[in-house]
């Protein structure tokens, strides 16, 4: 392997209320390609933002081939040799590949865009990379793995000295995965240096030279691939020292009822065969790494979006849930985890948005009973301590957690037994975490039943009673919480299906 | 946390304060005709006038508010409201369908073209403008054929059948301001109070966060054209009502006006925020506006120019006070 | 040919249109035995031409997924400007034609501006505009309808632009060989030029256009202004086929082009679209016009039938999408 080509050191960031980086560490050498792991919120692309120059480090010092730079813009990053190939591509999907790849700089004979001739090096530039894609291809009419081929094509395009592959292989096939790991190790012939984010630890395995592990936005240390196990990386990425106390045994009686059963639930690539139970007065966590496929199993279950195939009881009752309203009728309610976009109506106050879901109850005759949405609003301020002047308070005005107070409100008003929470606490400072699990266990206690999403290792151990871990849209395994542990987990998690 | 609270929260302060600088400016306008014509502004005949126009171009404008509030948008009013009173009318004087029926026809007409809007719009994911554009064209298209492109005249006063000119105006009192107001207090009540209006502002605001609440959010938005085809109807009886005589192939000035009163008196084109009672000042200052413009000589082209720019600065408002609260 | 696949499935679109032109000409020609003449022929094109121009301009807003209204009111208002400049100003008549043009491209401006800088929603930005422009054209001219020069008067020349009369009075409608050479030279444009390039990019996916470091406003603008430039152009076709110019008339005019656009194979949300196609769709719209006289439908019936066949066009569009 080659000299250093980049160093980042001492990175901070930090933004209201998170501490994403804390004195960072990252070492890049030429011809070498290094993994970057970490779970979900450990800072891996917040460490690539900031040295892109989407974001603005607070503090700390990046030196790029010798000299030290701060980027401003991705522009400018990519001029310079150093381009991310994202998960969420950026393509125009109704032009060609060849028009994608040479976007913005087109060869040109005069006022006419000379196609041709892109085409001609579209193809020569695939063909140094092995990689069979037509250049006259429609982009969309490509499978997502090809996509993903042709940003990586258009990264070397830029003579690029540093690729960063965010979770490249997500969606790609296995005969495409390997077609990519030869061009890797064709560009690492060529000295280029690469960072290889992913959580799929057989392919780390294979085609890495070096590890580096962060945890909770900060750098834990860097092993050599080859000399090291995948249980020493897992310890490096949870080995944090739990400090609220794991739950230690399900809170659950063994013959507790089943109020939900899902069975063989399919939508798309993300939902495979997915099947679970869950009982009364349970929180059933459902644990994984981002694109594992729990909000979509979620959403499918809800009938937010269309499903395959797939049977739902409840109470023991075959029930057919083919939207929200369906859902929602057979008392369960969903708290999605885009709260602004997907969880209030922003115009609106606290008390029209508790009621969003049982209007049918505050009406008197043909009005809305005002007065009666206030009482059962004030009601639920008051059990949930929500933080604001007053239910005609607008929730936009109110804090992340205290939004979310708002939506746990509206499925309380509408009596909701199965509640959904996806990513409960997420973006809502340390005290009002606390408040939400003191308000899901009181819940739970009073016969509710919660599913429970969570990127947060320390929430899943902390609240639930039972583990079901997904990975890309399967479910690989479910613990009951007095076996759970966050190495297992992480196994789970991470497409080791035992 | 007990609530006894005043509704002062931040909605109605904006809108509160919107109104009054809107009065502010109707006075100010008023005021402005009036020593420009040195006086004759301010004659009786002219304030007629001015209500006359704002009766019909009130209703359009309600009509249109309820769909702005689902982020919608429908341009085919003035056309509509046309159709709605030509095909009566032809009916009317040409058929022998007696007064009673062929006003219920026409309000009938309006609500078919309510329905057929908002199907393709909440069902079928058209884009509205589109719907728009496709029904103006066809609502002019079948007045045209219906009356073989002849313009209709409705009866005067003086006939037996003149009793409809009593909307507007009975010996004297202006029936038509009343009824104006009332149904506006109607649509107020509608959108702030029931359950109809709730869901509308919300799907406007926030369609996906209503749909997850269980609520059906295609049936909602449809009914918010309806509620507009309806109010179209009942424009087109008042316009005739006032002006008797309609004309095939006309109506298209009159959408931008009722956009204009609508958008000017406080509701978004985003969706989700919509006063009916800043949309009742727009329409007052649009009336009064065309009046002004004719008093004092002008054409009644400098009123397109005038209106268009109108609009686009009250649009522009509402965007820019978006972007920077983003 | 750059676009393979793209080209096989929009050629698969055009050949359909062009599959329904000849369906039409059929069913008219067999309901209406007086369908098929050449003075039918002729008149199908002489309506044809500002339409057509109406519709290669405002294919570019509609690829960027905007719209622009204007087209309709504005042609008329330039064509009026332009003969108000040669009646009551005295101005040749080549003068005339560069001011409707001009008048096009400011407008054109002004709309860009709109939706491109000020960010406001396309079709309310060109509603408003359509507004402005019938105001504008009456309000300069005085109100009053206009005629260009007729075709045998010293001025007339420039109507044989669009039709060619022999000494025998046989009509020659030429102006369908400077629709082709105009289709031929916009097909250039939005496939094989930066200007098209990104326009289709734009419509395509704004913010990745702008992270590959596209002017992005420049060209949004751009394409309002070609729709403005067209529709000036439109102007002199509508003044060149038509005896006389009323003000007030225009409103329905962009129905028809953005209809044809539309059946033509452009999508309203924008990526998608070809020149070939508007231009065979306005032929759609075009038959449709002439031909349901024919068949005892008065001409009002049109406006019915193309709105019906905008909504049909679009759902065909809907539904397709829904299957993939």
């Amino acid at each position: 392997m080659g000299e250093v080509i980049l160093t980042m050191k001492g990175i901070d960031k930090s933004f209201p209320g998170v501490h994403a980086l804390d004195h960072v560490d990252l070492e890049v050498r030429k011809g070498e390609v290094l993994a970057l792991m970490g779970e979900n919120g450990a800072g891996k692309s917040t460490l690539m933002k900031v040295l892109t120059g989407i974001y603005k480090k607070d503090s700390g010092t990046i030196t790029y081939e010798g000299k030290e730079v701060e980027f401003k813009n991705t522009r400018e990053a990519q001029d310079a040799g150093i381009v991310i190939v994202h998960q969420e591509l950026n393509m125009l999907g109704h032009l060609t590949v060849a028009q994608n790849l040479f976007i913005g700089r087109e060869f040109k004979k005069g006022i006419r865009i000379d196609d041709k001739k892109m085409n001609e090096e579209a193809k020569k530039l695939f063909d140094r990379l092995n990689v069979h894609i037509d250049p006259t291809e429609t982009m969309s009419n490509l499978t997502v793995g090809k996509q993903q081929m042709c940003e990586i094509a258009k990264a070397v395009s830029f003579d690029a000295k540093v690729i960063i592959f965010d979770e490249p292989s997500a969606a790609l096939t296995e005969s495409e995965i390997e077609e990519m790991f030869k061009i890797i190790r064709d560009l690492k012939k060529k000295d280029i240096a690469m960072v290889y984010i992913s959580h799929r630890m057989d392919e780390i395995k294979v085609i890495t030279d070096r590890v580096t592990v962060m945890r909770d936005g900060t750098y834990v240390g860097t092993l050599i691939t080859e000399k090291c196990t995948k249980e020493d990386i897992i310890n490096m990425m949870v080995g944090r020292v739990i400090y609220e106390d794991p739950k230690t045994e399900s809170a659950v009686p063994k013959d507790a009822p089943v109020v939900l059963k899902v069975e063989h639930l399919n939508a798309g690539r993300m939902v495979q065969d997915v099947s679970f139970e869950l009982r009364k007065g349970e929180i059933l966590g459902f644990s994984g790494l981002m694109g594992a496929g729990r909000t979509e199993t979620a959403r499918a279950l809800f009938g937010a979006d269309p499903k395959e195939s797939g049977d739902i009881y409840i109470n023991g009752q075959k029930v057919t849930i083919n939207n929200p309203q369906d859902a929602v009728n057979c008392g369960i309610g969903y708290l999605s985890e885009d709260r602004k976009r997907y969880g209030i109506v922003v115009q609106k106050t606290i008390a029209e948005n508790t009621t969003m879901a049982s209007m049918k109850d505050f009406m008197n005759g043909i009005f809305i009973n005002k007065k009666k949405e206030v009482e059962v609003a004030d009601q639920y301020v008051e059990a949930l301590a929500t933080k604001t002047p007053g239910v005609d308070e607008l929730v936009v005005n109110l804090s992340g957690g205290n939004q979310q107070k708002v939506v746990i409100a509206k499925w309380l008003t509408r009596n909701s037994d199965i509640l959904i929470f996806d990513e409960p606490t997420r973006g809502i400072d340390v005290g009002a975490k606390n408040e939400i699990y003191k308000l899901m266990n009181k819940l739970v206690a009073e016969g509710k039943s919660i599913i429970m999403i969570s990127s947060e290792m320390t929430e899943i151990l902390r609240m639930s009673d039972r583990i079901v871990v997904m990975c890309e849209g399967k479910k690989t395994g479910e613990l009951d919480i007095s076996e759970a542990k966050q190495e297992t987990i992480m196994n789970l998690a991470t497409r080791e299906i035992e | 946390m007990k609530v006894e609270k005043i509704k002062q929260n931040a909605f109605v302060k904006k809108v509160g304060f919107n109104r009054i600088v809107l009065i502010f400016v109707l006075l100010l306008m008023y005021l402005a005709f009036g020593a420009l014509t040195g006086g004759s502004f301010f004659g009786f005949s002219r304030i007629m006038n001015t209500l006359n126009y704002v009766y019909f171009l009130g209703f359009l404008s309600l009509g249109v508010t309820f769909v702005i509030a689902t982020g919608g948008i429908d341009f085919s009013i003035g056309p509509v409201m046309f159709c709605c009173s030509l095909v009566s009318g032809y009916c009317l004087t040409t058929y022998g369908v007696p007064m009673a029926p062929s006003l219920i026809m026409s309000i009938l007409i309006g609500v078919l073209f309510g329905v057929f809007n908002g199907y393709l719009v909440a069902y079928w994911k058209v884009p509205p403008f589109i719907v728009s554009m496709a029904s103006m064209n066809i609502a002019k298209g079948i007045a045209a054929v219906f009356t073989k492109t002849q313009s209709v005249s409705w009866p005067q006063s003086t006939t037996d059948d003149g009793w409809y000119r009593n909307f507007i105006n009975m010996n004297g009192i202006p029936v038509g301001l009343f009824i104006f107001l009332g149904i506006s207090v109607i649509c107020a009540i509608v959108l702030n109070k029931t359950k109809w209006g709730r869901y509308i502002l919300c799907l406007g605001s926030n369609e996906e966060a209503v749909r997850l609440s269980g609520v059906n959010v295609k049936k909602w938005k449809m009914l918010a054209y309806i509620i507009c085809g309806t109010l179209v109807g009942v424009a087109s009886i008042f316009f005739v009502a006032a002006y008797t005589t309609v004309q095939p192939g006309y109506g298209d000035q009159y959408n931008n006006e009722a956009i204009a009163g609508c958008v000017m008196g406080g509701t978004s084109m985003a969706g989700g925020l919509a006063s009916i009672s800043g949309t009742v000042i727009g329409v007052f200052i649009i009336s009064l506006l065309q009046q002004g413009i004719l008093a004092l000589g002008f054409t009644k082209e400098y009123q397109y120019i005038i209106t268009g720019l109108i609009v686009i600065a009250a649009v522009y408002s509402d965007v820019s006070a978006r972007r920077r609260k983003n | 040919m750059a676009n393979k696949k793209a080209l096989g499935k929009l050629k698969g679109r055009e050949a359909m249109v062009l599959a329904i032109i000849v369906a039409m000409i059929v069913l008219f020609s067999i309901l209406s035995p007086t369908f098929r003449t050449y003075p039918t022929l002729v008149s199908v094109l002489d309506n044809s031409y500002y339409i057509t121009l109406m519709a290669l301009g405002v294919t570019f807003p509609l690829i960027t997924g905007g719209v622009d209204l204007s087209i309709g009111t504005g042609l008329v208002s330039y064509a009026l400007i332009g003969g108000f400049l040669i009646f009551q100003k005295g101005m040749p008549v080549g003068v005339a034609i560069a001011v409707c043009i001009g008048f096009g491209i400011l407008i054109g401006i002004f709309n860009g501006v709109l939706v491109a800088i000020m960010d406001l929603p396309p079709f309310l930005a060109t509603l408003c505009t359509c507004m402005i422009t019938r105001g504008l054209g009456p309000a300069l001219c005085g109100g009053f309808g206009v005629s260009w020069p007729s075709s045998i008067s010293a001025d007339g020349g420039f109507r044989k632009i669009f039709k060619f009369v022999t000494a025998e009075g046989t009509v020659i409608p030429i102006g369908i060989v400077f629709m082709i050479i105009l289709v031929a030279i916009m097909s250039f444009v939005l496939d094989h030029t930066r200007v098209g390039r990104y326009t289709i990019a734009i419509g395509s996916n704004k913010e990745a256009t702008r992270l590959a470091g596209v002017n992005i406003k420049f060209y949004h603008v751009l394409a309002y202004v070609i729709s403005g430039l067209f529709a000036g152009m439109a102007g002199v076709a509508y003044a060149a086929t038509y005896a006389t110019i009323y003000p007030g008339a225009g409103a329905g005019f962009e129905l028809d082009a953005i209809g044809g656009a539309i059946v033509g194979g452009v999508s309203a949300s924008g990526g998608v679209g070809t020149i070939l196609g508007s231009f065979l769709g306005v032929i759609v719209i075009c038959l449709m016009k002439v031909g349901l006289p024919f068949i005892g439908l008065q001409a009002n019936w049109q406006q019915i039938f193309t709105g019906i066949v905008l909504i049909a066009a679009v759902l065909v569009d809907v539904l397709k999408k829904k299957k993939d």
